[in-house]
């Protein structure tokens, strides 16, 4: 299972939907870094006339929102939002959720028991609903977005951890740093974890995808932070023309198909390459 | 199906066309049309309307809400009927006389008049539905007929207001949809809130219940009794809920609706059926509806304390530029307390007005001691748009980035309506606060509760958020509220509005306008200032 980083990447680029996506995601991370450079005025100036098509005017090359805002201006300050929403709320679920998984197939017993029965709990709740009600509740912020998205994310990794725990705790490895006296903390962080960093990782690049479509369908629904451009907001603000004017809906709608499809494509390659018994394959 | 069944009605269509005045797609123009054509009205055929959201009752009497009043006045009829201009026409009153002193009114009532259920209709219905239901249940009625202290019926057809100081502005509101005439046959003695007939309507009016889908739908079929002859010409008006605005226009573009009321479909989509030939926009109608969109200064924060943060606030804002993209053009730029359709009484003669101008804004500012900071900043502000509809949060949109312009930087809160209204007007826990409010059909009603001082009650949503007090306005706002003399009173409320917009506590963004949108051959549904929100009863369709 120790697979260097350098061919990590190595094998996933060989692997044709792995080079696709990451090509895709290395664009909207390009776009979310370039975007202070291209549009240094940020997304909510009102630079242009409103309702302009793509094309209609060079100096606003995907045309403008009905505020006169530029599409383009969006598009790019959008991806940061988006990507950071996504990543962020990926890396706390799967904080919760690891830290959950391990500590109840580790131990199992009682504790295992209370902490699935929370899991399961969380799970019979409708994530996108509750997503809903938490941010209705709280009231829509970045950090609150992140959060609600988290808190609905995260048995799905507890779960997978937990069962890699159940495996992997009664392995020979295991049951040899027990006799040798390691602390159960350092079993499980030092140990088994790093055995079962693959599905995760495989897991954690579906997570962000989620992640940044429940943000985007917050924001939709007017849910989003009133104050921060999200490829959602866009979205949602495009809806009204959706009849008149439908390229202020279809351009962020691409955007989030693109980006969501490339991170399945490279959640899809990532199980290939980290497959031991599919290593042939790829 | 639906593509051959919209070529026959264009043909048809194309045919009345050539008769017609209308152009399609000059919309400012077209608002005349659908009453201007002295054709013969046809008897028979159904109006089918969409809406949302559903009514809870078929009364408006106990509630001030939307959907009843668009109900209301087909089932029941009120005292008066309203001319464009809110000029009062007869109703179920045929004659009206005020005494001397303004604190008797005189209503002879239409006799022949006959409830749904058969009874006659006399003056105890009137003096009833007054005295026990508007006054008590009402939420705009309380106050109106706060000072009405009977009405005496010395004969069935006679009812005599009783008011303990005269009240100008009530003579506004006594058409179906404000305060509906109910049978106090059916009422009396009973708990009023928890009638069956709240939602069985037994009135005078053109129209009779004739079956009810709670949320889904509502039918109304002719009266063939109703007392005015040969009327209502339709005989069936079906209502649709539709929660889904894309869907209502949908139905409306296939025929599967007639027309829709109300603004119920986005402006945008309104626009380009407008340019169509097939359909017509009728924007007049709803003057008792009027609403204003209008933003509070908090005056208890310190900043807005001083009238000139106020005015360079006023500066930065292009409300011209809000009725073209916020509203789509469905506005007029705000330029009083009042509504355009006020007509009596609405001026800019002599009010201040602020245009666009960021230099002066900027320049005000400094004046006021608030330079920009080292990062460009002066201060910060919060913003709490309605979350009733887009147009509060999109305005805010802009308005920020004006802000930035002049330095202020300006943050968007949004929350839930409960939360919204909460923070505004109980919290006040807000600096600028943004909403569309009505104005009502008479200042008195709409308008005064937002800049009297006494109407200043923290808890009370839309009362004086502004918590503005200003003894000269109290004054020509009480004076107003008794004085008979129309002329005088026109005075007062000039002097007001030059006043309020001299001190702007509030600063009016835009008078908003409503449309009607419906196929070319609905005719005669917007023949007074009532519009969709009378009786129908001219409505017919063609062909």
């Amino acid at each position: 299972m120790t697979v260097g980083s350098q061919s990590l990447i190595v094998r996933l680029l060989r692997h044709p939907s792995g080079l696709v996506g990451l090509l895709l995601i290395a664009l909207a991370v390009g776009m979310a870094l370039g975007a202070g450079f291209f549009f240094p005025a940020g997304p909510w100036t009102m630079a242009g006339p409103p309702r302009l098509w793509p094309g209609q005017n060079a100096a606003f090359l995907l045309g403008t929102d009905s505020l006169g805002r530029d599409l383009a201006a969006g598009l790019f300050h959008g991806s940061r939002v988006s990507l950071a929403v996504g990543a962020s709320a990926a890396v706390v679920s799967i904080l919760i959720g690891t830290v959950v998984g391990s500590l109840s197939g580790y131990y199992g017993g009682w504790l295992d028991d209370v902490l699935m029965r929370l899991t399961d709990a969380m799970q019979t709740i409708p994530s996108f609903l509750s997503a809903i009600a938490i941010v209705g509740i709280v009231g829509p912020s970045l950090p609150t977005i992140i959060f609600a998205i988290a808190i609905v994310s995260w048995p799905m990794i507890a779960r997978l951890v937990r069962a890699e725990f159940l495996r992997l705790r009664t392995y020979d490895f295991v049951q040899s740093c027990r006799i040798i006296g390691m602390s159960d903390m350092r079993i499980i962080f030092t140990q088994i974890l790093p055995n079962c960093l693959a599905p995760i990782i495989v897991a954690s690049s579906v997570l962000v995808a989620t992640a940044i479509i429940v943000e985007a369908s917050l924001s939709f629904l007017g849910l989003g932070d009133p104050n921060a451009m999200s490829w959602g907001t866009i979205l949602g603000n495009g809806r009204a023309a959706l009849r008149t004017a439908w390229y202020m809906t279809a351009i962020p709608a691409t955007a989030l198909v693109l980006t969501v499809l490339a991170l399945n494509l490279v959640g899809d390659a990532l199980n290939d390459v980290l497959n031991p018994r599919l290593k042939e394959r790829s | 199906m639906k593509k051959q069944l919209f070529q026959l009605d264009r043909r048809t269509f194309m045919a009345g066309l050539a008769t017609s005045v209308a152009l399609p797609g000059a919309i400012g123009l077209s608002a005349g049309s659908a009453f201007a054509e002295a054709q013969t009205p046809k008897r028979g055929g159904t109006l089918t309307t969409v809406a949302w959201p559903g009514t809870t009752y078929m009364n408006a009497a106990i509630t001030t809400s939307g959907p009843e009043s668009f109900l209301s006045p087909k089932f029941f009829d009120g005292l008066l009927g309203y001319d464009f201009g809110m000029v009062e026409k007869p109703a179920l009153a045929t004659e009206w006389s005020i005494a001397e002193d303004g604190k008797r009114v005189t209503f002879k009532l239409r006799p022949g008049v006959k409830w749904h259920d058969g009874e006659a209709f006399t003056s105890k219905d009137v003096a009833f539905t007054f005295m026990e239901v508007l006054k008590v249940h009402h939420g705009r009625g309380r106050s109106l007929f706060a000072d009405l202290q009977a009405v005496e019926t010395p004969d069935d057809l006679t009812a005599v207001f009783v008011l303990g100081k005269p009240a100008p502005a009530m003579l506004k509101a006594l058409d179906g949809r404000e305060s509906p005439i109910l049978p106090a046959h059916i009422y009396a003695g009973t708990n009023i809130m928890e009638n069956p007939a709240n939602t069985k309507p037994i009135g005078t009016g053109a129209f009779r219940l004739a079956s009810y889908e709670r949320g889904a739908s509502v039918v109304m079929e002719r009266n063939p009794d109703y007392w005015d002859e040969g009327k209502p010409y339709l005989d069936r008006i079906i209502l649709q809920y539709i929660p889904d605005a894309s869907t209502r226009t949908a139905m409306l573009e296939a025929g599967q609706a007639d027309i829709v009321f109300l603004n119920f479909l986005p402006a945008l989509d309104t626009l380009r059926l407008a340019a169509m030939p097939d359909f017509e926009l009728v924007e007049a109608g709803y003057e008792t509806s009027a609403s204003n969109q209008q933003m509070d200064f908090n005056l208890e924060r310190e900043i807005f304390k001083d009238a000139r943060v106020r005015h360079a606030i006023a500066h930065a804002i292009d409300r011209q530029w809000i009725v073209d993209n916020v509203w789509h053009g469905f506005g007029v730029a705000g330029a009083s307390p009042l509504h355009h359709d006020q007509r009596a009484f609405y001026t800019t003669e002599g009010v201040p007005q602020y245009a666009l101008d960021l230099a002066k804004a900027e320049a005000l500012l400094d004046e006021a001691g608030h330079p920009r900071g080292a990062n460009g900043v002066r201060f910060e502000l919060t913003i709490d748009p309605t979350p009733y509809g887009d147009e509060s949060l999109t305005a805010a949109e802009y308005i920020r980035e004006q802000f930035r312009q002049i330095g202020i930087q300006l943050n968007i809160r949004t929350q839930d309506y409960a939360v919204f209204i909460k923070r505004c007007w109980t919290d006040r826990d807000f600096d600028l606060c943004l909403y569309t409010a009505a104005m009502g059909a008479d200042p008195t009603i709409g308008v005064q509760r937002f800049y009297w001082s006494k109407n200043f009650k923290p808890g009370v949503a839309f009362s004086n958020g502004s918590s503005y007090s200003n003894p000269e306005v109290d004054a020509l706002l009480e004076a107003s509220q008794v004085e008979l003399d129309p002329d005088k009173r026109r005075e007062q409320f000039a002097k007001f509005q030059q006043i309020a917009m001299t001190d702007l506590p509030t600063l009016p963004v835009v008078h908003t306008t409503r449309a009607t949108i419906g196929w070319q051959k609905v005719k005669d549904h917007t023949v007074d200032a009532l519009g969709s929100l009378g009786n129908l009863a001219n409505c017919w369709i063609d062909g």
